[in-house]
């Protein structure tokens, strides 16, 4: 125990915030949260099949399905996503209090705010690797569907005498249908989306009681978050209860503090087809910045204060 | 030559907790001051909810003082590189089952800024000081509850911190447990490492502190050096090994003859019914 031997321990908040998020990260992942790609791989595998009826064409052909496989397979990873991110947050905070395992470590020279930023970051972390696993499968299902679609339809076009400028034009849309950037895209939408609902579920964890409280209060947050938007400007333009400066300035608190969970669904365009440019996607990172920041900063001015 | 600083300061700490609405606040903590020095083994004790285990959260800044204040090594304990200079094991602390030993100790080193070589060698330093090399790679899940104690000591000492807090050490530990972690606290005062400890086993405190505070119902009721507090100043014991009755004998003659003595009790000192155990069990293992 010669103290004087050695140099003195340093370690920065960075440092700190890193070795509690891989801890978080490995915890979660101990907990076999991964199993639920096996899941994920169904849907997937399984989306090849939901082949809508159609007229006989070639532009038809396989269309339906190119569009059921980024359906299904967005709509799981936006619901494992959330899912993940709400109940392994809601689980972290409570369950170190419960075991006592938080006094171990706030007992070290660890700022609460350190403590608090490493359990996000290693649940953003398990949802990003989650998302990226998950990605890689829609992709290659998606690549090789595309491929035989392309391959059907140029048949089916050349043995109908298309010329081969419309096949060249045909194989061009189905392939916008294929993976592309901007499916990349929708799903870091997915990502904002699950990191702002993690964020939401730290801040409530720190003054909740239990992991049900926390998983119930964050899902309802979330199903208003949908509908905020909506009821807001039914609010403002419902004659005189929206006409003042009060009802302004309230709208503009709830929309503060409340996120409007309708900017994210330009995912529904990426399944028809569309093209995601990369501006919207930058402002959906600057809206769920902002609300990350803010539900964590809310979070620590809860957490600073609280006794264990 | 300047004085030393206390490795511990609680000065008049009062910690009142919230109850339910329109109800009085509980106080849990009633003007209580400690000094530890360096070096020292500090003992409190006292009942179930007498206060033992508010005083060292507030200690260690995991409570807010109502009034007073703690000090580490002259750092206020609401500050956080106050935390530097201490290791903390609580009651019955449960880590992360899904972490083995090694795993334990490299996290609980990183958050406290070692790396590379220097954590590897106190990892193993550490596990080799606790009897844990044989467990290291085991998840903690399959430890015994002696062993987690001995794994959270092995946390509580990974910085090298100059004090250790235990709160009930051996709660719930069996005897054999128990006197592995007594010894580890020989161990540490051989180490000068500064002891705070409490527990209501009265016999461990005994044997292993310098200082004792007795605290009830939140107040300090009487502290000082173990022993002063414990000898009965009227009274000296001679303890002799194979002597024959006459010399008894003649020693009691003597004392008879004396005037103002009184012979209080003669017969043989007995063990403790731990160290008859602890003999039994290694006598059967050889």
């Amino acid at each position: 125990m010669n103290t004087a031997a050695h140099p003195p321990l340093t370690g920065s908040h960075c440092r700190r915030i890193g070795v509690i998020a891989a801890h978080a990260f490995t915890q979660l992942a101990r907990m076999k949260v991964f199993y639920f790609l096996a899941i994920f791989a169904v849907i997937a595998i399984a989306s090849n099949f939901f082949d809508l009826p159609q007229h006989v064409g070639p532009e038809s052909v396989g269309a339906n399905v190119l569009r059921s496989i980024k359906s299904w397979s967005l709509g799981a990873m936006t619901l494992f996503a959330v899912v993940l991110s709400v109940v392994a947050t809601a689980l972290l905070l409570p369950k170190d209090v419960e075991d006592r395992t938080l006094y171990t470590i706030l007992a070290k020279p660890v700022p609460r705010f350190d403590y608090l930023a490493g359990k996000l970051l290693g649940v953003l972390l398990l949802v990003m690797v989650s998302l990226g696993l998950m990605d890689v499968l829609m992709t290659v299902v998606l690549q090789i569907r595309t491929s035989m679609v392309v391959e059907q339809q140029t048949a089916m076009a050349a043995a109908m005498g298309y010329t081969p400028d419309a096949i060249a034009s045909l194989r061009g849309e189905t392939l916008a249908n294929g993976p592309n950037w901007s499916l990349q895209w929708a799903v870091c939408a997915v990502f904002l989306r699950a990191s702002i609902m993690a964020s939401l579920a730290l801040l409530v964890s720190t003054f909740s009681t239990s992991t049900l409280f926390t998983t119930i209060v964050s899902f309802l947050v979330y199903f208003i978050g949908h509908f905020q938007a909506d009821a807001r400007d039914f609010y403002l333009q419902a004659g005189h209860a929206g006409e003042g400066s009060f009802a302004r300035v309230a709208a503009l608190a709830v929309s503060l503090v409340l996120p409007d969970f309708q900017l994210f669904n330009v995912i529904d365009a990426v399944i028809e087809g569309q093209m995601l440019p990369l501006f919207l996607l930058g402002k959906l990172a600057l809206v769920a910045v902002y609300y990350a920041l803010f539900f964590t900063i809310a979070s620590w001015f809860i957490f600073a204060d609280k006794e264990f | 030559m300047a004085a030393p600083v206390p490795a511990v300061e609680i000065c008049n700490l009062v910690k009142d907790f919230k109850t339910s609405f329109r109800r009085q606040p509980l106080r849990a903590v009633d003007n209580v001051s400690i000094r530890i020095m360096p070096g020292e083994v500090y003992g409190l004790i006292g009942p179930n909810g007498s206060g033992k285990s508010t005083t060292m959260k507030a200690l260690l800044g995991l409570v807010v003082p109502t009034a007073g204040r703690c000090a580490i090594f002259g750092k206020d304990s609401l500050q956080v590189d106050s935390r530097n200079d201490v290791g903390f094991l609580p009651e019955n602390p449960y880590f992360y089952k899904h972490l083995s030993g090694a795993e334990t100790l490299r996290f609980y080193g990183r958050l406290c800024g070692l790396r590379g070589v220097r954590l590897r060698e106190r990892v193993n330093e550490l596990l080799a000081l606790v009897d844990l090399e044989g467990a290291r790679e085991r998840r903690l899940g399959g430890y015994s509850k002696g062993m987690l104690q001995r794994i959270g000591l092995a946390q509580a000492l990974i910085q090298e911190p100059r004090l250790v807090i235990l709160d009930e050490p051996t709660a719930g530990v069996d005897p054999v447990g128990s006197r592995q972690i007594r010894d580890l606290i020989f161990k540490l005062r051989e180490r000068g490492i500064t002891v705070f400890l409490c527990s209501h086993l009265l016999e461990q405190v005994q044997e292993v502190c310098d200082q004792v505070g007795i605290i009830f119902q939140g107040r300090m009721i009487r502290e000082g050096r173990l022993d002063d507090l414990i000898a009965i100043e009227d009274q000296t014991e001679i303890v002799l090994r194979d002597a024959s009755p006459e010399l008894l004998a003649r020693i009691t003659t003597l004392v008879e003859q004396a005037s103002g003595t009184t012979l209080v009790r003669t017969g043989k000192p007995r063990t403790t019914l731990e160290r008859l155990f602890l003999r039994e069990i290694r006598h059967d293992q050889q």
